[in-house]
C-alpha cells in the first residue's frame, strides 16, 4: 500500500512529530506508516486522513501487489 | 505518551525488582543452607516477582500506539520461537550426548529468553524502521 502522507504533511506544514502529537502516536510510528513498512488500522488512517483535511483514498492507496 | 512513557518506566521497575528477586534467590539457594520452607518462600517470591513484571508488561502493551503493540507481540512471538527451539534442540541432545547440567540447567537458560526477546525487538524494529532518523 503506497501513501501520501509526506505530501499531505508538507501541504500542512506539519513534521512527524506533529502529526504524531495529533493522531495520538509515537512519531516512530508515522515514520514506520510513512515509510510504508506498516499499515495503519482504519481508526488510525481516518485520523490522519481528518488532519489532512481529506479523505483516506487520498493519503492511502492500494498497490497492484494488495 | 506521557502516560505510555510512565507505564514504560514501570515495567522497567518490575523487569529490575524481578531480576534482582531472581538473581538473589539463585544466590540464597545455591550457597546458603536454609531450610525447605524459606527455600519455597524464596522460589515463590521470584515466581510472583515474575508474574506482576508479565502483567505490567502486557498491560503497557495495551497502552502502546498499534506500531509499537505489533513490535512488542512480534519480539515476544520471536523469543518464544527462540526459546522453544532452544529447549527442543537441548532435549534432543541429552539423549546423544552427556549435556553439563551445570551449563544448561533451567535456570541457565532464563537469561537466554532474556537475550531472545531483544533480538526480536531488534529483529522487529528494524523490519518497520521504528528507531529509524526522522523524515521531516
Amino acid at each position: 500500500m503506497k501513501n501520501t502522507i509526506k505530501v499531505e504533511r508538507a501541504r500542512k506544514n506539519l513534521t512527524q512529530a506533529e502529526l504524531a502529537e495529533k493522531i495520538g502516536v509515537s512519531r516512530q510510528a508515522v515514520n514506520s506508516i510513512e515509510t510504508g513498512r506498516f499499515v495503519p488500522s482504519t481508526v488510525l488512517a481516518l485520523k490522519m486522513a481528518k488532519v489532512f483535511g481529506t479523505t483516506v483514498e487520498v493519503v492511502f492507496q492500494l498497490e497492484e501487489e494488495d | 505518551m506521557k502516560n505510555q512513557k510512565h507505564l514504560s518506566d514501570r515495567v522497567l521497575v518490575y523487569a529490575i525488582i524481578w531480576c534482582v528477586s531472581y538473581l538473589g534467590s539463585l544466590y540464597a539457594l545455591k550457597s546458603l543452607d536454609l531450610s525447605i520452607v524459606v527455600n519455597i518462600l524464596l522460589i515463590s517470591i521470584t515466581a510472583m516477582s515474575f508474574i506482576l513484571f508479565v502483567y505490567k508488561y502486557f498491560r503497557s502493551i495495551q497502552m502502546m500506539d498499534e506500531v509499537e503493540t505489533k513490535i512488542q507481540l512480534e519480539a515476544t512471538a520471536i523469543a518464544f520461537a527462540l526459546s522453544l527451539i532452544t529447549v527442543m534442540k537441548l532435549g534432543l541432545f541429552d539423549l546423544v550426548f552427556t549435556i553439563n547440567k551445570d551449563d544448561w540447567a533451567y535456570r541457565n537458560l532464563i537469561p537466554l529468553f532474556v537475550v531472545f526477546y531483544f533480538i526480536g525487538l531488534f529483529i522487529s524494529k528494524r523490519k518497520y524502521h521504528f528507531d529509524y532518523e526522522k523524515h521531516d
